[in-house]
This record gives structure tokens, C-alpha cells and sequence, in this order.
């Protein structure tokens, strides 16, 4: 059986509403192994976009902890962040300044990889995702599937274990959105990665390996 | 190159863009700031400089006059055998004697009020050599005078012309019953030092021959003296007037304390105020950058979800404070130089648009506007813009580092 990727116990998170403290999540586990595609569905506000959050290290749970494998061991995600997870945004959150290439290369030079190996595992990437002829291109001149691919693309560079993907498909047509979907799949399923993909996409959803939904702040079997 | 200083400069320079708006307003800012600090600064000096040269070129290093009136004010009794002491003393570049007073000076039908001083012709060290706008020094004699550019231009004389001047003393002679018949001299240079007050009344005569128009004897005004280091005069004056209790030494510092005092005190307010001026620009500078960082919110979670710890995201905004600083420091410094370079034309077109006149000539008695680079001004303002823009830069990054990516990444 595969190893275990992706580890999260109880975990509960609770926001400061005007009525007292509005919870969100409030028991979640889930274990996730190499290989394998997880989906979240849910309405919302039913707090998809905060579990990814605390998957990925990028908020702290009130209860309950996340370990994802990185460098062979299971460690808390905030203490390797860019390292053992890559994130895809709804929004690709490139940077605008910077070319697709630099995107690329931005997320390992930020884990300490020196510019020059930065940029040929970008380029690589680039190559991977179809936009080879467009690494020198600045955001503003690519398309939103172009975006999309190279976000991808940043989102592999760093070589993590887990892809974490947060509607990528939400502000893409349909076929696009289908390209990017096909293409995610794709790279997850020849390198191995586990993937938790959070979409309202009940089509793309199907098409993971384990389908989930969020309601209630807790995650069942869709 | 680091990823944030690489960064830092896309977002202060993005590629593509003609004009980065933010980064040229606030480079711009910037260095306003700083070429206002530094031109009052080394105009300020200028004339403080100008004013520290006139003093010490018209009363010489140090001034030495009677303690006592004697037979009249302000004479020394034996002016050469003090000269001869004082040129011995190992401190003293040269001493010369000298007499002044006012005459009336007059040509045809043209006459002017003349500061006649009466100077030796061959003291090598004499200031008035080095402002001579025509004709030579080195033809004074007893029947030839200089005279100051605008003296001379009242009187409508030039080099070789004949002026007649008229001493005090002569009305002593009408008293007496002798006919009183002016001191007639040749032109033989014109003087232009620059400063108004001089040069439109200076009259420069031999000392021998003052003595003789004014009735003087082998009496003398005063003593002018040069020293070796002319910044100790101070010093060097108490030393010398050691043993001689009927005499002042005045050192060039002391001549016009209150007035340079003034001055050094006009300077320092004006840096305080162009000081303000600069701390305003560098607060506009860290309220755009504020929202500048606010702007970039969600690439500040972005960047922190990539990796990016606190260190490296206060390094990339206070980068851009600092590059903004340094930039508007650089700019400054050469318009500075450039707004310092065609002073006189700048203030011409203030003067002919506000119709003052020119102030620097009629108040300052200045020909044009002095200046006296101060290095030490240029490095203080400098670092003082580097650090205050470069914290304006640091405060909104420490408010984004500080943030928890999610959070960062909710809000824009």
C-alpha cells in the first residue's frame, strides 16, 4: 500500500463573527496516500477553501494537527512550507511582474534553489504544462488557461508530495476548464502525487480516486 | 541577485512599462526633497564662506589697532618697527601697515564718496592682486590710485584716466588759510572682487602717500596680518598680543562674531525646516508604499504559501524604500548640481517675475550667488534620506510579514 502523504486528525477552525464565533470546521480527519486524488465538494462557505488552508499550512486549525511527508518523514506544513505541498489557486495568483518563467522559478528560489537550477526545472515545467514558447511572456499577455498551466507548473517545481488545488478550474470556459482538468490529472497520475482537488464541479470531482463532500463542517464520502 | 531584491525591483520597474508610475513620483519626491536640503545648504555656505573670505581679505587673518586713542583714534604711534616685530613671529605669513578714510573722488563733472585705503604696493600678499579687472597692480605708485569697478563706473573712468580726490584733511588746510588743492592721481587699475560694497567705493592708494594727504606722519591705522593658519587665528592673536597691553588683536573670527554667528544660526534653522520638508516626502513615500503592500495583499499570502519566511518578505518592501531613497538621493545630488549650475539664471527669472531686483547684489553685496560645497552635508543628507525612506518602506513590510498567509490572502 502506498505511504501515507497527507495525514490530518480532528481538526476544528472557528471564525470571530459579530455573533460570537461562527465554526467552520469542526472534526476533520483524512489521510491521503501517494497516488492518490481526493475530492471536496461542498456549498458555499462550507469551508473548503479553510480546510485546503490548514492542509497546506497556510492557517493554523484551533484543534487537531496536519502532517504532510517531506523529505521522507510526516511534518507539521507550516514549518516546510513550499516544500512538501503545492498549491493551484482559483486565481493562479501569479505574480504580475514577472514573466511565466520567473513565476515558475520564483517558488524554488524561495526555497533556496540556486537561480540558475531555478530556471531549468522552470523551463522543464513550462515544457510539461505546453508553454515552452511562452516562459518569457508576462501574465497579462497569457490567457487564463495559460495562467493556469503555469501556476501548475509553480506549483510542481518545489517536487511536493501533495497538490493541493482550489477550484482551478473556477474562472476557466468549459473547455479550457476541461484542458486543465485533463492536464492536472495527467502530471498528478506520472509522478505519483497525491492530489486533494476542491472544486463545485460535480463532473471533476467524479474523476477522482476518493470523492468527499464538506457540509457541516465535517468531510463524508460523497 | 536574492529573489526579493529581483522582485523588488519588477514591482518598483515593471517590465514593459514606459512609465512606473509609483516608482518615478517617489524617486521624485525624493530627491526634490533632497536637492532643497542641500542647495539652501551649500548656498547657505556660500555665503557664510563669502562672508568668512570678505571679512578676513578686508581686515586681513588678524587686525591689530591701538587699545588707546592716542593722538588720534584708532593710530598706532610707530606702525613700522610693529610691522617688523610681528613679521618675525613664526606664525605670521606677512604684516602691513595700513590707513583708511573717506574721501570725495572726482572727474570732470562726475564725483563719487571713495573708502580710500591706504596700502603697501609691495606687499606680495596684498588681497586686491587677485581682483584686478584691468590694468596692473604693480603700477601703484605714489601718483596712480585703484579704484573699484563701480567707482569707477560713477566717475566714468577707465585705466589711464586722471581722478582728483579730495582728503578731510584739506578742509584742516582751508581752516588754516591754504588753499586746499586735491591729491591728483592716475587710473592705473580698475578692482572687482565681487562684493558691491568694495567695489563700488574702494579707492587704493599708497600708505606713503595717504600719510601725506591726510597728515598722518609715520602714523598708521592699523596692521593687517597674514597668517600660516588662518583657521587659529583665534589662538595665534592671544599669543601675539602677549606683551603688548596699548594693542587689540583681532582675529578675522572675532571682527564679526555676531554676524557669523548669524549666519551659522540662519543655516541650522534652515536645515531644520528642509529637514521637514524631506520627512514629509519620505511620509508620502511610506503611505503609497502602504498601499502599495495593501494592493499586494494576496501576493504577500501568495509568497508566504511559496515559502517566503518574514525575513525575506519585510526584505522585499523595505527594499523598495531603500532603492527608492538611494535613486531619489542620487537624483537629488545631480539636481542639486544642476539647480547650483545656473543659479544666477534661476534667480534672474524669479527676480524678473516677482520684480525684487536683485537682492543678492543690493542686500548681500554679492555679484552673483556664493556657493561652498560641504561634503559632510551631502553624506548627512544622504544617510538621513536612506534611513527614513528606507523605514518608511520597512513599516508597512513589517504589518505584511506579520501577517498570517491566509488571512493575507482573503483580503484583497
Amino acid at each position: 500500500m502506498p505511504e501515507i502523504v497527507l495525514q490530518a486528525t480532528g481538526l476544528a477552525k472557528a471564525f470571530a463573527a459579530p455573533a460570537g464565533l461562527l465554526p467552520v470546521l469542526t472534526a476533520v480527519s483524512l489521510e491521503v496516500r501517494a497516488g492518490e486524488s481526493v475530492s471536496i465538494r461542498g456549498s458555499s462557505g462550507s469551508g473548503k477553501t479553510t480546510l485546503l488552508q490548514l492542509l497546506g499550512g497556510l492557517d493554523v486549525p484551533d484543534a487537531g494537527e496536519v502532517r504532510v511527508a517531506c523529505e521522507g518523514a510526516l511534518v507539521a506544513p507550516r514549518r516546510r512550507l513550499g516544500r512538501g505541498v503545492g498549491f493551484v489557486f482559483q486565481n493562479y495568483q501569479l505574480m504580475p511582474e514577472l514573466t511565466a518563467l520567473e513565476n515558475v522559478a520564483l517558488a524554488a528560489r524561495i526555497v533556496g534553489v540556486p537561480a540558475a537550477a531555478a530556471t531549468a526545472a522552470a523551463r522543464e515545467l513550462l515544457g510539461l504544462v505546453g508553454l515552452a514558447a511562452r516562459a518569457d511572456h508576462l501574465p497579462s499577455r497569457l490567457s487564463g488557461g495559460e495562467c493556469q498551466r503555469v501556476a501548475l507548473a509553480r506549483a510542481l517545481v518545489n517536487r511536493p508530495a501533495v497538490l493541493l488545488a482550489d477550484e482551478p478550474t473556477g474562472n476557466l470556459d468549459e473547455r479550457t476548464a476541461e484542458e486543465i482538468m485533463r492536464l492536472l490529472l495527467d502530471v498528478v497520475a506520472a509522478r505519483g502525487l497525491a492530489l486533494v482537488l476542491v472544486t463545485h464541479s460535480r463532473e471533476f470531482a467524479e474523476r477522482a480516486s476518493r470523492r468527499l463532500v464538506l457540509s457541516g463542517g465535517v468531510l463524508s464520502p460523497a | 541577485m536574492p529573489w526579493f531584491l529581483h522582485l523588488a525591483l519588477r514591482q518598483l520597474f515593471p517590465p514593459g512599462k514606459r512609465f512606473p508610475a509609483f516608482a518615478t513620483v517617489s524617486i521624485l519626491g525624493v530627491a526634490l526633497g533632497v536637492a532643497t536640503l542641500l542647495v539652501v545648504q551649500t548656498v547657505m555656505n556660500g555665503f557664510g564662506e563669502a562672508h568668512r573670505k570678505r571679512i578676513r581679505e578686508s581686515f586681513g587673518d588678524c587686525q591689530v589697532v591701538a587699545a588707546r586713542p592716542l593722538a588720534r583714534p584708532d593710530e598706532l604711534a610707530r606702525p613700522d618697527e610693529l610691522v617688523a616685530e610681528l613679521r618675525r613671529a613664526p606664525e605670521v605669513a606677512s604684516a602691513t601697515a595700513y590707513a583708511e578714510g573717506p574721501a570725495l573722488a572726482r572727474h570732470g563733472d562726475f564725483s563719487g564718496v571713495a573708502a580710500v585705503r591706504g596700502i603697501d604696493p609691495l606687499d606680495p600678499a596684498q588681497p586686491a592682486r587677485k581682483y584686478i579687472h584691468g590694468g596692473t597692480f604693480d603700477d601703484l605708485d605714489d601718483g596712480r590710485v585703484i579704484l573699484g569697478l563701480g567707482l569707477a563706473q560713477q566717475l566714468r573712468v577707465r585705466v589711464g584716466d586722471k581722478v582728483e580726490l579730495w582728503s578731510p584733511a584739506m578742509a584742516e588746510r582751508a581752516e588754516k588759510g591754504k588753499a586746499p588743492l586735491p591729491a591728483e592721481f592716475e587710473v592705473c587699475a580698475i578692482l572687482r572682487t565681487g562684493f558691491t560694497e568694495v567695489d563700488n567705493a574702494a579707492a587704493l592708494i599708497p600708505l606713503r602717500r595717504f600719510r601725506e594727504i591726510w597728515n598722518l606722519g609715520p602714523r598708521a591705522h592699523g596692521v593687517i596680518l597674514r597668517l600660516k593658519e588662518p583657521a587659529r587665528a583665534e589662538e595665534i592673536a592671544g599669543r601675539l598680543n602677549v606683551g603688548h597691553p596699548d594693542l587689540v588683536f583681532r582675529p578675522w573670527q572675532a571682527i564679526k562674531r555676531n554676524f557669523l554667528e548669524a549666519i551659522r544660526f540662519e543655516k541650522t534653522m534652515l536645515f531644520f525646516l528642509m529637514f521637514i520638508i524631506t520627512l514629509v516626502a519620505s511620509f508620502s513615500i511610506g503611505s503609497t508604499l502602504f498601499s502599495a503592500v495593501i494592493r499586494r495583499s494576496r501576493e504577500v499570502g501568495v509568497l508566504a504559501a511559496l515559502g517566503a519566511g518574514r525575513g525575506a518578505i519585510l526584505a522585499l518592501f523595505g527594499l523598495q524604500g531603500l532603492l527608492i531613497g538611494a535613486l531619489g538621493t542620487g537624483l537629488g545630488f545631480l539636481l542639486t548640481g544642476g539647480i547650483l549650475h545656473f543659479r544666477d539664471a534661476i534667480l534672474g527669472a524669479i527676480n524678473a517675475v516677482f520684480g525684487d531686483g536683485d537682492m543678492v547684489a543690493s542686500v548681500y553685496q554679492f555679484a552673483n550667488i556664493p556657493l561652498h560645497y560641504d561634503p559632510a552635508d551631502f553624506v548627512a543628507a544622504g544617510v538621513f534620506t536612506l534611513l527614513v525612506t528606507t523605514l518608511a518602506g520597512f513599516v508597512p513590510a513589517l504589518w505584511a510579514a506579520g501577517r498570517k498567509p491566509s488571512e493575507a490572502m482573503r483580503d484583497a
